[in-house]
């Protein structure tokens, strides 16, 4: 293994800025995209794609939006859930209610969604911490309430409601494939623009607020203005994974499926994957999906086959166990871990 | 008149209930400044070990109850020693998060246990009906509010008359300062928690005993969140007071205010009820006021 | 920079009042933080505010970048009298300043902390910043320029990557003034910079603080209870007891003032020996 910057002289501060500064990381990143892009869809079989792939490429867009909030500007939220909730049916109810484009609704939904964060954020300027862990968690209860109200599902006997199928430039998105695409392809550039986001001053600020908000107001920062940026931002990358979710994922909506367990869900993504990190909340919520899969497989191989009920117990129990491992051993989660990884390979053989 | 006294009734015994599981985060934020998203996975917890072992294994309840409150006491002791231990100094949102893992670890090992089947929890507390006057009580009820009160009495008596209680105050002052004078701060969280655990076997036998004891039981959590933040993050009587409060008048909405707007309305109406106060006095009803400082 | 440097005599002397403490009077329930505290900071000059601990220096700071609002009396900053301003609204008029306790944002680098300094001068909307175009990333490498060469000028090079929470001690320090520079400030607050220093790092820090005087010709208020360090640095001073005001003028003015030597030098020097 080869990792090096010796060698590499960044010569203007834009190379130094860039996202992936080093080559074996540009490299690497072409690689990954190459085989999402190019080998998964040839070898992953349908049931791979709808069960573990969808809902990975959803889940790590909702954790990057729910990263942003939390690891980046440190206002913690319970509502995830809620907000997902809403993308998806202000979609739904644009989709069936109006003529206007995919695309088009799908930026509605998430601007929707932006606005409503906002809303719910507001007590974000008189309190902080618990207290907003708790007005968050408000929303998540009401939101689910709201969107229960039958005018929202347009008075669906059963409360459930089938989604629309998703056309966008002439691409019918139908087959299983397609919609991998149009999931991975939103995600990639929806993470580029969080990445964006995050090493511009707009980040920067939310960090500051993040670490010490007393002094990121004297040295100028409006702390309103920036937490409701930080809120609004978060909740566009969530309504758009609420959409997918309902419309990629699902192909069904009804309100409770975005329950408060699916923000806690999320939570835990960028807690074990990292926070402040948006490769952390990718890595974080892959790992969330696998591990009911790994719970599935392995206790089977080794001959102590799991019941599905018990495999739930054990997931729970592993979940809260890993949280509080990954607090109290690294609060920056994988992401970290890989690059303290990467740290020692630049050195490789050498211990310093 | 008669309906709504009623009605009225029913809210403040669920009150009292929210009550409960919010005291128990009242004395740990108190003594730790933690805010222990796990108190109500705390009640779960107890509620299957004294369901579970009366009818999986027989054990009366006598027993049952003084085992379960050792085994709080144990938790308590697995929490310092594994978990807060680690984090001292931490910022209280790393703290935070760490007890909503200590929620999912808490309820993951009972169910791995006991599963999540429901089960009853009959300690033999009286519920016939009882007339005072024209108004129709359950004995159940009555005898449920005594319990809390006498326990509220003695939990305030530990907090102003015994040494432990004036320690557990001056470690909430300043962490620091009360390890400089010899307060050795594991022993303290030790003791609070498992004040909390046992709590939480009372909350667990009330709770349990009313409803049924199932793992949907730690939704009362989410009420008691509210409970909390209306009666002030510190105060023993602002939770109680608070989930009265919040207890009446959410049974009241739901009666009154749900046929007009739509049922189901006791799951947020706590939180708006929580907030709007908040808008006007952030530190809650009894809470002690924050000051920022730099 | 040249240039500047040649204006520095001329406008240390300049009789132009940037910030202007009329009576001023802060409460805290029963507590009387200050009373009374009126002076002059003209532009250019060191001004120094002195006294022992307690002695509502802090309080004073805290006053003149809107932390706290006095209970009466005015505050007038470049002809402007303020009563309740907002901390934001003060450091966007260009007042700038660092913390006693180091106020630095830990888990971001030397770097992003300096460069989040200069976050007044940005003017980039958020649409720009998330595709990286436009005023986006023609104004990162402006500020990043700006920002190297603070970094220079504080020494911090090899450090420029490190989480702050990291640096130690003196390093902090120099940090949070170069975040406090990277504002390009008429006015800088400094809470102590020396506290707890060696005496090399006062050293140096007394240094830095002159040549930000003299290269970016900002006015400089700070307040110090290292009596030494000040007299050295000082154009004027001013002597804080128990909220009030006891002396004020220069440093020799203020070193042969009995009041002050009463109040403040002789328990300095009961306690240095």
């Amino acid at each position: 293994m080869i990792y090096r910057e010796s060698g590499q002289f960044k010569k203007t501060y834009e190379a130094d800025q860039a996202i992936l500064p080093l080559r074996t990381d540009q490299i690497f990143m072409v690689g990954v995209l190459l085989v999402a892009f190019l080998v998964i869809p040839m070898v992953a079989s349908n049931y791979v794609m709808n069960a573990l792939l969808l809902p990975f490429l959803i889940y790590a867009l909702a954790a990057i939006g729910l990263n942003l909030l939390v690891g980046y500007c440190g206002q913690i939220s319970l509502g995830t859930g809620g907000f997902m909730a809403v993308g998806a049916f202000a979609a739904w109810n644009l989709a069936t209610r109006t003529e206007l484009p995919m695309p088009v609704i799908f930026l509605l939904a998430g601007l929707i969604t932006a606005g409503t964060g906002v809303l719910f954020g507001l007590p974000a300027l008189r309190i902080k911490g618990f207290y907003l862990a708790v007005t968050t968690l408000a929303a998540q209860f009401f939101l689910i309430w709201l969107l229960q109200r039958p005018w929202f599902n347009n008075y669906s006997p059963t409360g459930v409601i089938s989604a629309p199928t998703v056309d966008m430039f002439g691409w019918t998105v139908d087959s299983v494939t397609d919609r991998y695409y149009l999931a991975l392809i939103i995600l990639v550039i929806m993470a580029l623009i969080a990445k964006n986001i995050v090493r511009s001053s707009t980040g920067r600020k939310w960090m500051a607020i993040r670490d010490m908000d007393v002094a990121a107001e004297i040295i100028g920062i409006r702390p309103m203005a920036t937490k409701l940026k930080a809120f609004a931002v978060s909740s566009f990358f969530i309504g758009i994974a609420g959409v997918l979710w309902g419309f990629l994922y699902l192909g069904q909506l009804e309100a409770e499926a975005f329950n408060i367990y699916v923000s806690f869900d999320v939570l835990f993504m960028i807690i074990i994957g990292g926070l402040g990190s948006i490769l952390g909340s990718i890595i974080g919520a892959a790992f969330v999906v696998l591990v009911p899969i790994f719970l599935n497989v392995v206790p089977s191989a080794i001959g102590l086959p799991l019941g599905t009920a018990m495999i739930s117990y054990v997931e729970i129990f592993i979940f809260g166990v890993l949280i509080i491992f990954f607090l109290i051993v690294e609060p920056h989660g994988i992401a970290r871990l890989w690059s303290i990884v990467k740290q020692k390979l630049r050195l490789w053989p050498f211990p310093y | 008149m008669m309906f709504f006294f009623e009605v009225l009734i029913g809210g403040l015994m669920s009150g009292i209930m929210y009550a409960l599981v919010a005291l128990g985060f009242v004395l740990i934020f108190k003594a730790s400044g933690v805010f222990n998203f796990a108190q109500a996975a705390m009640v779960l917890f107890a509620a299957m070990f004294m369901a579970g072992m009366y009818g999986d294994w027989g054990v009366p309840y006598w027993l049952a109850i003084p085992i379960t409150i050792l085994l709080m006491i144990g938790l308590a002791w697995v929490i310092e020693r594994f978990v807060l231990r680690h984090l001292v100094n931490q910022e209280p949102i790393i703290m935070f998060m760490a007890t909503i893992g200590i929620f999912f670890a808490i309820i993951g090992f009972a169910e791995i246990i006991w599963g999540s089947r429901s089960r009853t929890l009959d300690v033999g507390l009286p519920d016939d009906m009882l007339f005072i006057g024209d108004m129709l009580f359950q004995q159940y009820d009555i005898v449920t509010a005594l319990m809390v009160a006498v326990l509220v009495v003695l939990l305030m008596i530990f907090a102003q008359k015994t040494r432990m209680g004036r320690v557990l105050r001056a470690v909430a002052d300043d962490h620091q300062a009360a390890q400089s004078v010899g307060i050795k701060l594991s022993t303290v969280w030790v003791v609070v928690w498992s004040v909390a655990g046992v709590v939480a076997v009372v909350a667990g036998i009330v709770w349990g005993g009313s409803l049924g004891v199932q793992p949907v039981m730690v939704d009362v959590a989410f009420k008691a969140l509210p409970v909390l933040l209306l009666g002030g993050l510190t105060s023993i009587h602002g939770a109680i007071i608070a989930g009265l409060i919040i207890g009446a008048g959410e049974a009241l909405a739901e009666v009154y205010l749900g046929p007009i707007i739509g049922g189901g309305i006791d799951n947020w109406f706590a939180y708006i009820i929580a907030m709007a106060f908040m808008v006007w006095r952030p530190e809650g009803l009894f809470g002690e006021k924050i000051i920022e400082r730099i | 920079m040249a240039a500047n440097a040649a204006d520095v005599t001329s406008r240390a002397r300049s009789s132009e009042v940037l910030l202007k403490v009329e009576d001023v009077e802060l409460r805290f329930g029963g507590v009387r933080a200050l009373r009374g505290v009126s002076f002059e900071v003209r532009r250019g000059e060191i001004f120094s505010i002195i006294g022992p601990n307690g002695a509502g220096k802090s309080s004073m700071l805290n006053c003149i970048n809107g932390f706290y609002h006095p209970t009466s009396g005015t505050i007038t900053y470049k002809g402007q009298p303020r009563k309740a301003m907002r901390p934001y609204v003060t450091a966007s008029q260009g007042v700038a300043r660092t913390f006693q306790n180091i106020a630095l944002f830990k888990g971001m680098s030397t770097l992003d902390n300096i460069m989040t300094g200069r976050h007044l001068k940005t003017k980039a909307t958020l649409l720009e910043n998330a595709f990286w175009f436009g005023r986006a990333k023609r104004e990162e490498m402006e500020h990043r320029k700006f920002c190297e060469e603070i970094i220079d000028f504080l020494n911090l090079q090899h450090v420029r990557k490190t989480a702050v929470g990291t640096l130690p001690y003196g390093l902090q320090k120099r940090v949070e003034l170069g975040r406090a520079l990277a504002a390009e400030p008429e006015l800088l607050l400094l809470d102590e910079p020396m506290a707890g220093m060696n005496l090399e790092e006062k050293q140096d820090m007394a240094r830095f603080i002159l040549d930000v005087n003299d290269e970016f010709g900002m006015t400089i208020c700070l307040i110090e209870h290292d009596m030494g360090v000040v007299m050295d640095l000082s154009d004027s001073i001013v002597v804080l007891d128990h909220g009030e005001m006891i002396g004020q003028g220069t440093p020799e003015e203020v070193s042969n003032d009995p009041k002050v030597i009463e109040a403040y030098l002789g328990v300095q020097e009961e306690g240095e020996a």
